[in-house]
């Protein structure tokens, strides 16, 4: 009988081990009070990653609005934690005001919920505020919030775009401009350079679980991630590109191939001399790097429009009540005013969505001063494009085939034409 | 605690992203997917191979380790014993990031040392193989010390008479060892040795997750963590259901294998 029951024991054991739950459920008890219209905003900024600013930010808007009061409620695991909290709250029939939409679930979010554009809210209650958006916001950024059939789902609001950081003193040491490189052929050149000299690596190119610094490199080479729902980047442009960075990793060895922590590591210590990682990786950078350091904008293709993706989330409207869609507005517009925007660059890392912020006395003027590693990714807010992705269900899956690729085509395994043509083939296969 | 395994099962005859209100029944589907798919052996493959190597770093060392701490070394066991033990209370995420950076294969400390005597590390994350050995140590240096901890005081529970006895006899310490030591303590060795092969594909899973996400090209993933990689990276819940149900069909099968012809040979003590 002790057999059995050992037995019985272990089999549940391992029970627990293939059973995978996940936890979910937080309600939000926020009871009515008062005359003032109560809306939720929801957001993905833990206590570390600009929370502290939210709930500041929160607190002004309520203490200088005498009709809304906004209840701000975090939403654990990021912008899915988010999207799952929605759907469960949105079935029930109690959908916040405000939301961040991450862009990678821009199409999910307008196809699966009811939203009003907020452009649509303006014209009906604050004529005022009519030319708002196009007053404040550049065309391409608002773009970024556009869904495949054109809707404004929402505005941009948290926003990162990639740049390239510089070891002055190791590029100094090489005999190289301090200035770093303009163009890839140069870091090409820069990176061979530097192992020669100083025997240190040349180059990094973040390697996280996504392919968005991937996409800046191909695309600002006039290659498409996608064209009419299908993946079109094996391209020659896309051919090219892709190459250029393998040959610097499996080639020529100046480049280092390795995950993102340890390769952003590598930088801060030294061992690398340049790298291309977002910049919301900046104060982690100018914190703990020993050396002179500075970021300089997006190397560029001799001849070619750069094209940077967009990183972070825009503010959608869920509200459905009149009153509510109001209140949302108001705290919206707060949320983008000079000052607000000026506190979420702060507080967060991110650029600012709207002009007038950078050189604004109330605005980040002296902390751009103060920063000067942030201008790069300022200056370049103009050439920022939507962070593809792909379209439908397969949409994850198919970006997992290009993290895949990246391993085999970096570890050497294939070339990048190989892998680039051969994936491109797969994700239209799947994307059908 | 069978809700969730039950759960799984239902999941895995449907389609379903987690966020959609609706789940599609595909019946089987799911199942010959999985089994279609060569990364199922891959990463079957490579879970054999965590296996085997945590066994190895978290089975056989501690055993040997536990042996000659109680017979052959005299003094400072008990600085031993808590050296040995106090990895086990630092979370193992943590453990990752700490060996992220001492492990960093250009600038880490042990690149630096490894680099006065002119050698070179290999770059263990994006290299297949090494990345597995890695991600093993780091798993182990959590849960050797537990490992070790039971042994040890199984070990040390053995009568010392028998023991001394063999002493006497001129017996040499690794006959000792094998002749008397493992067999008298066989209860707890075969305890360790099962919850290393199922704590330990659990445990791998952290490093994985923060180290590597699975990569390169699905070098580093083990079952546990795919099925994770399935169903809260890719979001397909029902493909990462049946692997989770197979998974478990397999460990099912080489339990049963384990008591039928293992569990006779051990020796229990208060039988």
């Amino acid at each position: 009988m002790k057999t059995l029951s050992r037995f019985w024991l272990l089999f549940m054991a391992v029970v627990f081990l293939a059973a995978c739950s996940d936890e979910e459920g937080d309600s939000s008890g926020a009871a009515a009070s008062g005359d003032k219209v109560k809306i939720e905003y929801w957001h993905v900024n833990a206590e570390t990653q600009g929370g502290k600013t939210v709930e500041e930010l929160v607190k002004e808007f309520n203490a200088q609005s005498d009709t809304v009061e906004v209840v701000a409620k975090f939403n654990p695991d990021m912008y899915k934690g988010l999207m799952q909290n929605l759907q469960a709250e949105a079935a029930a029939g109690n959908a916040p005001a405000v939301v961040q939409i991450g862009w990678a679930f821009l199409d999910y979010f307008s196809n699966n919920f009811s939203y009003t554009e907020p452009q649509s809210i303006i014209d009906q209650y604050f004529t005022e505020d009519k030319t708002f958006l196009t007053d404040h916001f550049l065309p391409n950024v608002m773009d970024l919030a556009k869904n495949s059939e054109g809707s404004q789902v929402g505005i941009p609001y948290s926003l990162s775009n990639p740049v390239l950081y510089i070891n002055r003193d190791l590029l100094r040491e090489a005999g190289l401009d301090e200035n770093g490189p303009k163009t890839w052929q140069e870091v090409q050149q820069f990176s061979k350079v530097i192992k020669e000299k100083t025997g240190k690596y040349g180059f990094y190119l973040q390697e996280p679980a996504d392919n968005w610094a991937t996409q800046a490199l191909l695309e600002s080479n006039g290659a498409q991630m996608i064209t009419n729902g299908k993946a079109t980047f094996a391209s020659p442009e896309g051919i090219e590109a892709y190459s250029l960075w393998a040959d610097m990793i499996v080639k020529e060895k100046t480049a280092l191939h390795i995950g993102w922590d340890q390769g952003i590591q590598s930088f801060i210590d030294g061992n690398v001399a340049m790298l291309y990682t977002t910049i919301a990786q900046r104060s982690n950078v100018q914190n703990n790097a020993q050396f002179d350091v500075a970021t300089v904008k997006s190397p560029v293709w001799e001849g070619k429009e750069v094209k940077l993706p967009a990183g972070g989330a825009m503010l959608a409207i869920t509200a459905q009540k009149e009153e509510q869609q109001k209140a949302a507005w108001e705290f919206m517009k707060f949320l983008y005013s000079v000052e607000s925007v000026a506190k979420w660059t702060k507080g967060t890392g991110y650029v600012p969505p709207r002009e007038g912020v950078a050189d604004a006395e109330n605005g980040l003027k002296q902390f751009l001063e103060e920063n000067e590693m942030m201008q790069a990714a300022v200056d370049q807010m103009d050439v920022i494009v939507p962070w593809t992705s792909f379209p439908g269900d397969a949409g994850l899956q198919a970006e997992q085939l290009l993290l895949d690729m990246r391993d085999q085509i970096l570890g050497g395994t294939i070339t990048a034409e190989e892998g680039l043509t051969s994936t491109q083939d797969a994700i239209n296969e799947l994307l059908k | 605690m069978f809700w969730p395994f039950l759960y799984t099962i239902y999941l895995s005859f449907f389609d379903w992203n987690m966020i959609k209100p609706t789940k599609e029944f595909v019946g089987l589907q799911n199942y010959i997917e999985v089994l279609k798919d060569p990364l199922t052996y891959k990463v079957f493959g490579n879970s054999a191979v965590y296996i085997f190597i945590l066994l190895l770093l978290n089975f056989t060392v501690p055993y040997i380790f536990a042996f000659i701490l109680d017979f052959v070394i005299g003094r400072m066991k008990s600085f031993y014993k808590s050296a040995f033990f106090l990895p086990a209370f630092i979370s193992l995420v943590v453990g990752s990031i700490l060996f992220t950076w001492i492990l960093n294969p250009v600038s880490g400390p042990v690149a630096i040392v490894m680099g006065w005597f002119g050698l070179e590390m290999p770059i263990w994350s994006k290299l297949d193989g090494w990345v597995i050995f890695i991600l093993s140590l780091i798993t182990s240096w959590k849960i050797f010390g537990y490992n070790f901890i039971l042994l040890y005081a199984s070990i040390n529970g053995i009568s010392r008479e028998v023991i001394e006895a063999a002493r006497l006899d001129n017996v040499p310490l690794w006959k000792i060892f094998f002749h008397i030591v493992v067999p008298m303590s066989s209860a707890t060795g075969i305890y360790i040795f099962i919850i290393t092969i199922v704590q330990g594909l659990q445990f791998a899973f952290t490093p994985i997750k923060v180290i590597t996400q699975g990569g390169p090209n699905y070098a580093s993933s083990n079952v546990i963590y795919h099925a994770y990689h399935e169903a809260f990276v890719l979001y397909r819940t029902g493909h990462s259901a049946a692997l989770s149900i197979l998974t478990m069909v397999i460990f099912v099968i080489l339990l049963i294998v384990e008591f039928k012809y293992v569990e006779r040979g051990i020796y229990y003590e208060n039988k």
